[in-house]
C-alpha cells in the first residue's frame, strides 16, 4: 500500500503556481486508481498557510509545512533537507511533485538520503491495483519508456502542461509544520536576470510556440539578408501573439558560421536535440528545414504549421500538419497586419 | 615559428613528430597495423627511438578529416588476401556487416521504363534477350549472366562495410599504444620545402568562410615530421598537391573516375537473399551505369551505383539514377518494404595504375588507391590498398633497424623495390588498360575489358583518355532528339532563378517517371543527407570548395558540378550567375573535381573546382 | 595555501545527434539497435561542462580536470579521439554499459566510487560538473546522486555560468522558468554545477592536448574496470518510438494573403 505525498513549494505571493496544481491533479488521480492508497500534502515557502488554504478540499490526511526565510529562495541545501523531512514525516513511499527548476533540483538528491529512487521528467502515472507505471522519454524524447519500480520511496517530478490543474474547494487547512535541520548553508540566492517584459521571448505556458529557423537570417531573394526586417516581423508578430519564440539553430551556433543573428534569440530559445521539448497546443515554425534533430523537440506540439520555401523539406514528409510553401517574410508582414 | 599573413598576432605554431599519416583508410590501416607491432619488441621494451623525443617510442600521427575514423564511405568485396595476412586469424564475424562470399552473380538490366539512352548495339542486344527469353535466364527483366570471368570473382573473398573495417583496425592500432589517429582534423596541405616534404599544416580554425581570422582564430599547426606518409586517397588535398608540384610521371594521368554512392538497407522480412550474396549489375539505369549489392548478415544489403567520367552526360545525378536503379524490378522486389539505414558516396580514381604519382620522394611516401593501387580489371582496390601500406610500413621498419634517413633514394631502395616485385604491381600492369575502351562507349568498354581480361594483358586496344572536362556535351546536345534547345533554356531560366538544378525536370522530360517518395527507401535528395548520411558540419573552418576563376562557372552552360553534387552542397546561384556552395551539405565525394565541363587555366589536367579538406561531412560507420 | 580547484566532470557518452535510434530488446535487456555501431559524442551538455571546466582550470591557478566517464571501453576510446584534441584533463574510466536504459541511482554510485579513488583529490577543493540531463537517459538525476554521495550539500542545476569573484566566492547563473535565470553566491567549494549550455563555444582541435592528454588517456582505458551497471530496480513495460507521422497537406501557390489569412484563423480558432 502507497503513501503518497503531494509537495509543492509555494510562490512569493503566497500561491501555488499552475504547475503545482496541475502535480496536485495528478497526485489526486493516482491515489483515486491506486488501491488503497493515502495521501498527504506538504508545502515549502516563506509562508505555506495561504497556499495550503487554497488546496484545503484536496483531501489530504495531513498537510505539512516547511516556512521561514531560509525557504524563500529556490537553494538545493535547504529544499533538498524539506523534501526529505516530508517524506520522512509522512512515511512516503511515493513522493509527487511538479517538474519546476526548484524541485527538480533537488529531488534526486533528496531520494539519495531517503534511501529511494527519482525520477524527474514524468510525463504520465498510472495505476494497475496496486502497481504503479510512469511514463518517461528517453533519448531526448525520441522513445517512450513505461516502467515500475521496485524501491521506495519513489520521488517523481511531473512535467508542466500534461495534467489538468487542479481546482478544488479552499478552506482553511490545518499545517502541521515539520522541523527541518539544515545544515551549514554556503549559498544564498541574490537574484534573478530576468528578460524585461519586452524582451521575454520564451513563455512556457503560450498557446502558440512560433519557430524561428536559420533562414531569417540568411540572403533573400535579392541577395541581401534583411535581419532587422526578420527581427521586427518576429518580434512584431510575438507581441501580438504572445507566442513564445523558439529557434531552430542557437544563437552561438549561427554565429560561429559568420551568419548575422537575432540579437534576441539565446541559447534558451533553441528546441530540439540539443536545447528544450516544450509543450504548447500549436507549433508554427518559420524558415525552417524541418530536420529531425529540431523536430524532436516538437514531440509535444500538438498542432503543427511550417511556411517554407522548399516544398520538399521535412515538414513535408509527415512532420506538420500543413505545409505552406512560400516566403516567409511576405507571409508573417500580412499575418501581422490581420492580426 | 611563423606566423600568418592576416593576423599576426596568431601566432602559428609548430609541432615535431617522426611520422605523421594523412588519411584513414585501408591504405593507412595496413601500414599502422604493420609498423606498430613492429615498434615495440617481444619483452615489450622499445623497438626503436623517437627522434624528436628521446626516450621515447617514436611518434606516429595520422591525421583524419572526417569526424570520425569509421565515416568512410564503401562497401566492398575483397579478396582480403593481404588484409588476412596482417591478421591470420582473421574471423569475419568479428566485424559488423562483415561476411565471407558466398554466390557472385552479373546481371544485364533492360530498361523496364524505356527512358535509358541506349545506342543501336545495346538496343540490338536488349532485343535477342528479349526474343529468346524462353531459352535464357531471363526474369524481372533481367539476365543473370550464365558465367563469371575469373578475374571479376571474389571467390574466398569478403564483403565488408569500410566504415565497420576502419573502425575494427582502429581501435586495435589506438589500444595498442604505439600510434596516434586523430579524426575530425584536416589537413591544408603538405609542407614543401626544396622539393622535400617536411610535414603537413593543419587547416586554421575560428575562420569565417572565405578562411579570414575570426574569433577564435587558431591557425592550423605546422606539424613536422622526417616521414609523411600520404594515403588520403584519390581526392585527398595532400596527395592532389604533392601530385600539382612534382607532376605525374611521363605518359601518367588521371582521367577516369567514377562517383560511387550506396545505400545500406534493411532488408524486408521474407527477403530471401542470403549473406555473402554479391551482385553486379549492368545495363540499367543507363549502359553506363554499374550497380551491386553486397547482402551482409541479419538481414542487411549495401547496395548502390557507379556513375563514371566516361559518361557523357551532363545531367548525370548519381542520386536520382540510383533511385530509379533500386526501382528496377529485378532488384525492387528484394528491396520493397525495406528500410534505409545509412547512405554516402565517394569518389574512385578509376585510372589505376596509369595514374600511378611518384611513389616517393625526399621525406614522402604514397600508399593506397591515391597512388594508383586500384586494379581496374578485377574492380578491386581495398586490399590493394592494404597492401600497399604493409608494403611501406616494412620499408619504414627496415629503414629504422638501419636508422637511415627516409630519403627519396632510400625509400626507391626499399618501399618502391618491394612494391614493384610484388603481385599488387604485376596485377596491376595486366589491369592497366582494361578500361580504355570506355572511352568509346559502353559496347566497346565491355569488348575490350574482356580483351584483357581473358588474355592476361596481352591484348588491348590503347584508346586514349580524354581529359574529363573535354567530353562534357552541354545540355542541347545530350538531348537532341527528345527535348527542344528552347525548352532546355526555359527549364534552364526557371531552375536557375530558383537555385534548383536542371536534371529532375530534364530528365521526367526525357521520360523518367517521377520518384514517388516513400519515406523508406525513396525520399529527396535532402533527407537523405540526413536520415542516411546524417550529414553536419560544424562552423569555423574556411569552405573547402571553391571555384578557382569565377568567370568560367559564370560563362558555363552545364554546371555539372551541381547536377552530380551527391550532396546538394553545390548549387546554381538563385542570385545571379555561377554557383553557391553550402559546406553543411558536402559529403566529400570529390566529384565536382572531375565532373568539371571548365578546364583550370593554369593546367589543363585539373579543373576549375579547388577541393581542400575541411571538417565535416558524413556522420554514419555504416558505409 | 593552495588556491586552484579540483574539478571532476561526469560525461557519458551517447548518439551522435543525428542517428536513426530504435529501441530493442533482448537478453540483457534493453538496448538501442546497432548500439555498437552508432557512431558517439561525448553528451552535449556535459562536453559544455568540461569546456566551462578546462575554462575555469585556466583562469584559476592550481587548478585541475579529470574527466570521469562510464561507458564500453570501444566506445570511449572512440570519443577521446576527439574529445582529447578539445582541452586538457585526466581520464577516468569505467567500462560499462551506457545507454539510457540503465538506472540513473546505479550510474551515480558507480561514479562517486571512481571519483573517490582519484589519487590527489582535494575533496575540500573538489567543483562536480556534468550535464543537468544526459541525452539517453534524461533522468536529470545522476550529478546530483553523485554530489550526495560525495556528500556535497551546495548544488546548482542548468547553469549557464560561473564567476570566481574577488574573495574567492563563485556566482552562478542557473536555468529557471520563463528564460529567466537565477543569480546565487556560494561561498566555497565544494559543489555541483550541473551544466547546460554554458556560453564557451566548442574549442578548436589542438593536436598538442591531444598527444598531451593521450599519454594518459590509453593507460587510464587500459585499466578501465569493468563496471556492471543495471536496471535491477526497473521493470520495463514498454519502451517504444512514437508513431507521429502526420498526413501533411502541402499548401503551394497560393496568395500569400490568402495564407495569411488561413494562419490568422488557425490562431484564433
Amino acid at each position: 500500500m502507497e503513501t503518497i505525498l503531494y509537495i509543492a513549494t509555494v510562490e512569493k505571493d503566497g500561491s501555488l503556481a499552475k504547475g503545482a496544481l496541475e502535480a496536485l491533479y495528478a497526485a489526486l488521480e493516482l491515489k483515486s486508481t491506486l488501491s488503497g492508497a493515502k495521501f498527504v500534502a506538504g508545502l515549502i515557502g516563506t509562508d505555506v498557510q495561504a497556499a495550503a488554504n487554497s488546496i484545503a478540499g484536496c483531501g489530504a490526511e495531513k498537510m505539512l509545512g516547511v516556512s521561514g526565510s531560509d525557504y524563500s529562495q529556490a537553494r538545493y541545501s535547504s529544499d533538498a533537507a524539506a523534501v526529505t523531512a516530508f517524506a520522512q514525516a509522512a512515511q512516503a513511499t511515493v513522493v509527487i511533485a511538479p517538474g519546476t527548476s526548484r524541485l527538480n533540483r533537488v529531488l534526486p538528491g533528496a531520494s539519495h538520503r531517503l534511501g529511494g529512487v527519482a525520477d524527474l521528467h514524468i510525463t504520465s502515472l498510472s495505476a494497475d491495483g496496486s502497481d504503479l507505471t510512469v511514463v518517461h522519454w528517453h533519448y531526448r524524447q525520441r522513445m517512450k519508456a513505461e516502467y515500475q519500480r521496485k524501491n521506495r520511496p519513489w520521488l517523481l517530478a511531473i512535467d508542466p502542461g500534461i495534467y489538468p490543474v487542479w481546482s478544488g474547494a479552499a478552506g482553511t487547512a490545518s499545517v502541521e509544520m515539520v522541523d527541518v535541520a539544515l545544515p551549514a548553508v554556503r549559498t544564498q540566492v541574490t537574484g534573478f536576470h530576468t528578460p524585461s517584459a519586452d524582451e521575454q521571448t520564451i513563455r512556457p505556458e503560450a498557446d502558440l510556440l512560433f519557430v524561428a529557423g536559420a533562414g531569417w537570417t540568411k540572403k533573400q531573394a535579392d541577395g541581401q539578408t534583411h535581419t532587422a526586417d526578420a527581427e521586427r516581423y518576429i518580434l512584431g508578430f510575438l507581441k501580438a501573439t504572445q507566442a513564445s519564440l523558439g529557434s531552430s539553430k542557437s544563437l552561438v551556433d549561427l554565429g560561429g558560421e559568420g551568419q548575422d543573428v537575432l540579437g534576441f534569440l539565446t541559447h534558451l530559445n533553441q528546441i530540439g536535440q540539443t536545447g528544450a521539448t516544450p509543450r504548447h497546443p500549436k507549433g508554427l515554425s518559420t524558415c525552417c528545414h524541418g530536420e529531425e534533430p529540431h523536430v524532436v523537440g516538437w514531440r509535444f506540439v500538438n498542432e503543427r504549421r511550417a511556411i517554407n520555401l522548399n516544398a520538399n523539406c521535412g515538414w513535408a514528409h509527415g512532420k506538420a500538419d500543413v505545409l505552406y510553401v512560400a516566403d516567409a517574410f511576405e507571409v508573417m508582414k500580412k499575418v501581422i497586419e490581420l492580426l | 615559428m611563423t606566423t600568418t599573413d592576416q593576423q599576426p598576432e596568431a601566432a602559428r605554431q609548430e609541432m615535431q613528430v617522426d611520422i605523421i599519416c594523412t588519411g584513414f583508410g585501408p591504405a593507412t590501416g595496413g601500414f599502422l597495423t604493420t609498423l606498430s607491432r613492429a615498434m615495440t619488441k617481444e619483452d615489450g621494451t622499445p623497438a626503436f627511438e623517437s627522434k624528436v623525443m628521446p626516450g621515447m617510442l617514436p611518434q606516429v600521427i595520422c591525421y583524419e578529416r572526417a569526424d570520425d575514423i569509421g565515416f568512410g564511405v564503401s562497401g566492398v568485396v575483397t579478396k582480403a588476401k593481404s588484409i588476412r595476412e596482417s591478421f591470420p586469424d582473421f574471423d569475419p564475424a568479428a566485424i559488423p556487416m562483415t561476411h565471407e562470399v558466398t554466390e557472385e552473380k552479373v546481371v544485364y538490366l533492360l530498361d523496364p521504363v524505356g527512358a535509358s539512352r541506349r545506342s543501336w548495339l545495346v538496343k540490338v542486344a536488349d532485343n535477342a534477350i528479349k526474343l529468346f527469353k524462353w531459352i535464357l535466364p531471363y526474369r524481372h527483366q533481367a539476365m543473370e549472366l550464365p558465367w563469371m570471368p575469373p578475374f571479376l570473382q571474389k571467390h574466398k573473398g569478403i564483403i565488408t562495410s569500410i566504415g565497420q573495417f576502419n573502425q575494427w583496425v582502429g581501435n586495435q592500432l589506438m589500444m595498442s599504444g604505439a600510434v596516434q589517429i586523430w579524426p575530425g582534423t584536416p589537413v591544408a596541405k603538405p609542407l614543401i620545402e626544396d622539393n622535400k616534404v617536411t610535414g603537413v599544416q593543419l587547416a586554421d580554425q575560428g575562420t569565417d568562410k572565405q578562411g579570414n581570422p575570426e574569433a577564435g582564430y587558431t591557425p592550423g599547426m605546422d606539424i613536422k615530421a622526417a616521414l609523411t606518409v600520404v594515403g588520403d586517397g584519390p581526392v585527398g588535398v595532400v596527395g592532389r598537391d604533392l601530385d600539382l608540384h612534382f607532376g605525374l610521371p611521363e605518359g601518367n594521368h588521371i582521367r577516369d573516375w567514377a562517383v560511387g554512392m550506396k545505400m545500406v538497407v534493411d532488408l524486408p522480412a521474407g527477403c530471401e537473399l542470403k549473406p555473402g550474396t554479391v551482385i553486379h549489375t549492368l545495363g540499367y539505369p543507363e549502359p553506363e551505369i554499374f550497380g551491386f549489392m553486397y547482402v551482409y548478415p541479419d538481414g542487411v544489403a549495401s547496395l548502390g551505383i557507379f556513375v563514371p567520367s566516361w559518361f557523357d552526360n551532363p545531367m548525370r545525378s548519381t542520386y536520382r539514377y540510383m533511385q530509379h536503379w533500386i526501382q528496377h524490378p529485378y532488384l525492387w522486389r528484394h528491396l520493397e518494404g525495406g528500410t534505409l539505414r545509412s547512405w554516402g558516396a565517394k569518389s574512385l580514381q578509376e585510372s589505376g595504375r596509369r595514374g600511378e604519382p611518384f611513389l616517393v620522394g625526399d621525406g614522402y611516401a604514397r600508399i593506397g588507391e591515391g597512388s594508383g593501387t586500384t586494379n581496374v580489371l578485377t574492380n578491386s582496390g581495398v586490399d590493394e590498398a592494404w597492401e600497399s601500406g604493409v608494403q611501406l610500413a616494412d620499408a619504414v621498419i627496415e629503414l629504422l633497424e638501419k636508422d637511415k634517413p627516409f630519403t627519396k633514394e632510400n625509400l626507391d631502395e626499399t618501399y618502391v623495390k618491394r612494391r614493384r616485385a610484388s603481385w599488387l604491381d604485376s596485377e596491376s600492369r595486366i589491369a592497366q588498360h582494361a578500361r580504355d575502351g570506355f572511352q568509346k562507349g559502353f559496347i566497346t568498354g565491355m569488348f575490350t575489358t574482356a580483351l584483357v581480361g581473358m588474355t592476361k594483358g596481352k591484348l588491348f586496344i590503347p584508346f586514349k583518355a580524354k581529359r574529363p572536362h573535354d567530353r562534357i556535351p552541354t545540355p542541347e546536345e545530350y538531348y537532341k532528339g527528345r527535348i527542344s534547345a528552347e525548352e532546355i533554356d526555359q527549364i534552364r531560366k526557371e531552375c536557375r532563378s530558383k537555385g534548383l538544378t536542371l536534371h529532375d525536370r530534364l530528365m521526367e522530360k526525357a521520360g523518367w517517371p517521377e520518384i514517388k517518395n516513400d519515406g523508406q527507401l525513396l525520399m529527396s535528395h535532402q533527407d537523405i543527407l540526413l536520415m542516411g548520411g546524417k550529414v553536419q558540419a560544424t562552423g569555423n573552418y574556411a569552405d573547402h570548395v571553391t571555384f578557382v576563376d569565377p568567370r568560367s562557372c559564370a560563362q558555363c552552360q552545364t554546371l555539372i558540378c551541381t547536377e552530380i553534387c551527391s550532396g546538394q552542397a553545390i548549387a546554381p546561384n538563385p542570385e545571379g550567375l555561377g554557383v553557391v556552395f553550402d559546406r553543411e551539405k558536402c559529403v566529400y565525394c570529390g566529384a565536382c573535381i572531375w565532373s568539371c565541363s571548365e578546364a583550370n587555366k593554369d593546367n589543363p589536367e585539373y579543373s576549375n573546382v579547388s577541393f581542400r579538406a575541411g571538417a565535416g561531412g558524413l556522420h554514419s560507420a555504416e558505409n | 595555501m593552495s588556491t586552484g580547484f579540483h574539478i571532476v566532470v561526469c560525461a557519458g557518452i551517447v548518439p551522435d545527434p543525428l542517428q536513426t535510434l530504435e529501441p530493442v530488446s533482448g537478453p540483457q535487456g534493453w538496448a538501442l539497435k546497432n548500439e555498437m555501431m552508432l557512431p558517439a559524442c561525448l553528451d552535449p551538455w556535459a562536453s559544455h561542462a568540461l569546456f566551462e571546466a578546462a575554462n575555469l582550470a585556466k583562469n584559476v591557478s592550481d587548478s585541475k580536470v579529470w574527466l570521469v566517464t562510464l561507458g564500453p571501453k570501444a566506445k570511449v576510446q572512440q570519443v577521446m579521439m576527439t574529445m582529447a584534441q578539445k582541452v586538457p584533463f585526466e581520464l577516468v574510466a569505467l567500462d560499462g554499459a551506457a545507454n539510457g536504459f540503465t538506472d540513473a541511482a546505479e550510474t551515480a554510485a558507480a561514479l562517486a566510487n571512481a571519483i573517490e579513488g582519484i589519487a590527489g583529490l582535494d575533496k575540500s577543493r573538489l567543483l562536480l560538473f556534468g550535464g543537468w540531463e544526459s541525452a539517453s537517459r534524461g533522468a536529470g538525476a545522476t550529478l546530483q546522486i553523485v554530489g550526495e554521495r560525495l556528500g556535497i550539500t551546495e548544488q546548482f542545476q542548468g547553469v549557464d555560468q560561473i564567476t570566481i569573484k574577488d574573495n574567492g566566492a563563485m556566482e552562478i547563473l542557473e536555468r529557471v522558468e520563463g528564460g529567466s535565470h537565477q543569480v546565487s553566491e556560494c561561498s566555497s567549494a565544494p559543489a555541483v554545477l550541473g551544466w547546460a549550455t554554458g556560453n564557451l563555444p566548442e574549442p578548436p582541435n589542438n593536436s598538442q592536448i591531444g598527444m598531451q592528454n593521450m599519454r594518459l588517456i590509453m593507460p587510464a582505458l587500459q585499466k578501465a574496470p569493468a563496471t556492471k551497471i543495471g536496471t535491477a530496480d526497473i521493470a520495463y513495460k514498454g519502451i517504444e518510438l512514437p508513431k507521429q507521422q502526420r498526413n501533411t497537406r502541402i499548401v503551394k501557390d497560393v496568395p500569400v494573403e490568402e495564407i495569411a489569412r488561413e494562419i490568422v484563423d488557425w490562431l484564433r480558432g
